[in-house]
């Protein structure tokens, strides 16, 4: 071995480093973000947890926190008193309605902290989908290289030389059931090919670093090299990528709700906010600003996030 | 047999496609519940009770907060000359009267380059316009008619007699005409005179000037320059106020004055005023204004409460703009598939009718103070409205709606197959509009509060909306459940209210012993024998009472076996610059005011613009 590879014996094999600084503070990582990131992160904080705030509201919450029914209509006949509402369609903000009401006097509020559980839920099957499988076969290909990556590459090419929107379109069309199930299975499946090629890019530049041909040299297995060097130092890169993508998957989720092709109704979900409110537009811009916002902040902190740690991620490290 | 008869039902359906893509888009809600089975005497009492009350309105008279801009005479001093551009809800399918489906925004511009043979009044009848004048023998199956002499086509080739035969073999090959024939029981038409037409009927119609004002039947194109239909297409050649000049796809249609056009206003000015008019599709509607408010455009159309609202807003804060608004019979609501369960059973359609708050659902479409709540196939200052069906119609009661569930949830033998307990379940559909999507939710949620129903709401584009009500592969029993869907218009009632409830399959039609008469325009597959009979019985006499009754006999019907439902009559408008006139005083040749813009449909030859 050293016969075959003697500059081996002068190179020193990278070991992590990453940990010493954390052990210098345990916070030290959040110190140095940026404002605009921290602020960033703090957006994402508030909208992870009003996600599974009003999706666990009553069965763990038990109601804790002042959230309406997003699908109370206010001025809709209520079986249970028996009569008519008095709520207002379109009202302004109010003590009752934080952010107002909607065109069926539904609270503004309430439906856009409950559609932000959508675009979680999409976001992270999406994300998951493409780390794992795409991350996987990306890495392979990267690694392994010869007619496998020719074969797997060129169907994953032919995919994305699909318009993504227009090959969402005709599946959500096909499946007729609109369930947010599906919706994140279409969406997290059309998601592969982009982390794969993210992946695959990763992987053929790791596979050419020192301590990968030094793996092959002592004769580790391709396997072992595989999972514990080329996997470990993609992974990084590809949750950075997943951050930005995510952003990308929150915007696609708020296109198909727009076209009435996202999850049934009457659910909430920022894009379908905003599609309903369009018409009102020249009454009560508000209605459309509110999931207009969240959905501008939340792609707009995933980015900045997404960046953040795609720029952290960028250091290569054997574990062998 | 069975082949004749599935010719017939190919082209009925070719047919179809054009009346759907009319009629569809719809507006409404939906659906549910509740009680007290509503049949008892008392019920009945006071069914005719509230007939007498203050808010059933009058047949024939305007209704209390109807929007119609009132028809008159303008005195303002004609100026010819000048352009303007029209915003449009819509792109033309086709320039070929007798193949391409024409709705709303097509009749904009289909009356600038083709006349009709008939025209509408004011009061709703029909009065000679191309024609000068036509007469039926005694029981309406031959019509004669006279062509006003001296009318040159675009192209130079002068109008006789024989053109309207020539254009009659083009039209029997048209979709789009082909309905109109077979409904209107049309079957020859032969020149008997140079300019004498015999229209043959082969039954009875007593409506047929009717069809003779719609661009199927009634809109005249040249024959010669028609044979050649995608040639057409490009360069359509008619006798109409305005020629043809050029056509930029979803983008713009410009017609310029036709300087040979027949037709003077009553001083004896050659018509039309304008020297030009471009038509341009803005489908976004607050685009379609803004393009009126800025002054890209000088008329903006819509077919939209909520953008008569919008416009009423802008004009009330300063906007130098005029609404000419109108409302007719066209009504939006929805269909049950009475053929499939659980709408097989009367119990539930009514029931989900009666969850339907009518009041919340046109304040969801955007058309409080704008639309009329609807009760039948007519509004209010129609002549056929029926003041004993808008009674008759079930309000909204909640306990009775519920009552009426329970009793079909609880009932061994119910249709829908079900254990007895088990929810209801159906799918309500509408095509993806913010308003519609914003109206079927009202009543998903009065219905889905009584726990008796599961309902799936879903959105699909307008063609697969009409399609999935069509069921061209299924016998045309559709695949739909409770359906969006638009019913009526301001034509002489046979024209829409006969097909839609003809015996909508072969299978009902030979049960029925009218093997022979399918009409897959009955949407919602509602048959009854009593109806049928009505409905041809009001094509055998020209006697409005008598038509009346009958076509009340068939309100009635309705409301009680409700195999519909209705939202809100629909408003339309033109909203114009200032100052364009005379959109609302235009006057046919025999000097009688027209029926002004029905359905946002201007009548443009005798606009102008204000100095």
């Amino acid at each position: 071995m050293s016969d075959a590879f003697p500059q081996l014996e002068t190179i020193p094999i990278p070991v992590a480093t990453a940990t010493e600084e954390v052990s210098a503070s345990r916070f030290g990582w959040f110190r140095d973000m940026p404002i605009l990131v921290k602020l960033s992160t703090g957006w994402l904080f508030l909208v992870v947890f009003g996600a599974i705030y009003a999706k666990l509201d009553e069965s763990v919450f038990g109601g804790a926190l002042p959230l309406q029914d997003p699908n109370l209509q206010t001025n809709n006949f209520n079986a249970e008193t028996g009569e008519f509402g008095t709520g207002e369609p379109l009202e302004g903000p109010s003590a009752s309605h934080w952010l107002g009401t909607d065109a069926i006097a539904r609270d503004t509020f309430a439906r856009l902290v409950h559609g932000a559980w959508v675009s979680l839920i999409v976001a992270s099957v999406s994300a998951t989908f493409g780390v794992v499988v795409g991350g996987l076969v990306g890495s392979l290909v990267g690694f392994v290289r010869g007619r496998f990556e020719t074969v797997a590459m060129a169907v994953i090419d032919v995919i994305l030389a699909f318009p993504a929107l227009v090959l969402l379109l005709a599946l959500v069309s096909i499946f007729e059931v609109r369930s947010l199930g599906l919706i994140s299975f279409v969406i997290g499946v059309l998601s592969i090919p982009a982390y794969t090629r993210v992946a695959r890019a990763n992987s053929l530049a790791i596979s050419n670093r020192e301590f990968v041909l030094a793996a092959q040299a002592i004769g580790t297995r391709r396997r072992q090299i595989l999972f514990r060097e080329i996997i470990p130092n993609v992974l990084p890169t590809l949750l950075a990528y997943a951050m930005v993508a995510a952003a990308f998957v929150v915007v696609v989720e708020g296109t198909l709700s727009f076209l009435g092709l996202s999850v049934q109704l009457p659910q909430s979900t920022w894009g379908n906010m905003i599609n309903q409110a369009r018409r009102d537009l020249k009454v009560d811009i508000s209605q459309v600003v509110w999931p207009s916002l969240a959905l501008t902040l939340t792609v707009l902190a995933l980015n900045q996030v997404g960046d953040y740690f795609q720029r952290r991620g960028a250091v290569r490290q054997s574990s062998l | 047999m069975t082949e004749r008869l599935d010719g017939r039902l190919a082209r009925l359906l070719a047919a179809l496609a054009a009346f759907a893509l009319l009629v569809a888009a719809c507006g409404g809600s939906s659906d549910d519940t509740d009680d007290a089975a509503p049949e008892d005497e008392t019920e009945a009492a006071e069914a005719e009770e509230e007939a007498e009350d203050d808010d059933v309105a009058e047949a024939g008279e305007e209704a209390e907060g109807d929007v119609d801009t009132e028809i008159e005479e303008s005195t303002g001093e004609r100026v010819v000359g000048g352009e303007i551009a029209v915003g449009l809800e819509a792109e033309l399918p086709g320039m070929r009267p007798w193949e391409d489906t024409c709705a709303s925004s097509c009749y904009n511009i289909f009356v600038t380059i083709y006349d009709k043979l008939m025209e509408s009044t004011e009061t709703g009848e029909y009065e000679p316009w191309l024609l000068e004048s036509i007469t039926p023998n005694e029981d309406f199956t031959e019509w004669v008619g006279t062509l006003r002499s001296g009318v040159t086509f675009h192209n130079g080739v002068d109008l006789t007699a024989q053109s309207l035969v020539d254009m009659f073999a083009i039209q029997q090959t048209g979709s789009q005409s082909q309905s109109q024939i077979a409904a209107s029981n049309l079957a020859t038409v032969e020149a008997t005179g140079d300019l004498e037409v015999t229209y043959g009927l082969s039954q009875p119609n007593s409506a047929f000037p009717a069809y003779l004002s719609r661009a199927q039947l009634g809109m005249v194109f040249e024959p010669g320059a028609a044979a050649d239909g995608d040639a057409f297409n490009a360069a359509p050649v008619g006798t109409g106020p305005f020629v043809f000049e050029s056509r930029d796809l979803d983008n713009e249609t410009i017609v310029t004055k036709n300087a040979d056009y027949w037709g003077t206003d009553s001083d004896g000015t050659q018509l039309p005023y304008l020297d030009k008019i471009s038509f341009r599709p803005i489908p976004d509607e607050g685009t379609r204004l803004d393009a009126t408010l800025s002054g890209t455009t000088q008329v903006a159309h819509t077919l939209r409460q909520n953008t008569i609202r919008d416009s009423r807003a802008e004009r009330d804060g300063g906007a130098e703009i005029t609404l000419f608004e109108f409302q007719g019979n066209n009504v939006g609501g929805g269909m049950f598939n009475v053929l499939v369960p659980p709408f097989d059973d009367i119990r539930v359609r009514k029931a989900l009718v009666q969850l339907t708050p009518q009041d919340q659902v046109i304040e969801a479409l955007g058309g409080t103070g704008i639309s009329l709540p609807g009760t039948q196939w007519f509004s209010p200052d129609s002549p056929w409205y029926s003041e004993a069906a808008a009674a008759a119609w079930p309000q909204f009661d909640f306990e009775a709606g519920k009552a009426l569930l329970e009793e079909y949830v609880n009932d061994p033998e119910r249709s829908d197959g079900k254990a007895v307990g088990e929810k209801i379940e159906y799918e309500l559909s509408c095509p993806p509009d913010p308003t519609l999507i914003a109206a079927m939710q009202v009543g998903f949620e009065v219905a889905t509060s009584t726990e008796l129903v599961d309902i799936n709401l879903t959105n699909y584009d307008q063609q697969t909306h009409i399609n999935y009500a069509l069921g061209a592969d299924n016998g045309f029993v559709g695949s739909h459940g409770a359906h969006c869907w638009r019913f009526s218009d301001d034509n002489d009632p046979s024209t829409s209210l006969n097909p839609a409830f003809a015996p909508p399959t072969a299978e009902i039609a030979a049960a029925a012993g009218i093997p022979d008469v399918v009409s897959p325009l009955n949407f919602a597959n509602y048959f009854d024998g009593d109806i049928f009979q009505a409905a041809i019985g009001a094509i055998r006499t020209d006697n409005f009472d008598e038509r009346y009754a009958l076509y009340e006999s068939i309100s009635l019907k309705i409301a009680e076996d409700v195999p519909v439902w209705w939202s809100g009559h629909t408003a339309t408008a033109l909203i114009t610059d200032d100052a364009v006139m005379g959109l609302v005083s235009w006057e046919l040749p025999s000097g009688t005011l027209g029926q002004g813009m029905p359905n946002a449909e201007g009548r443009w030859h005798q606009v102008w613009l204000a100095g």
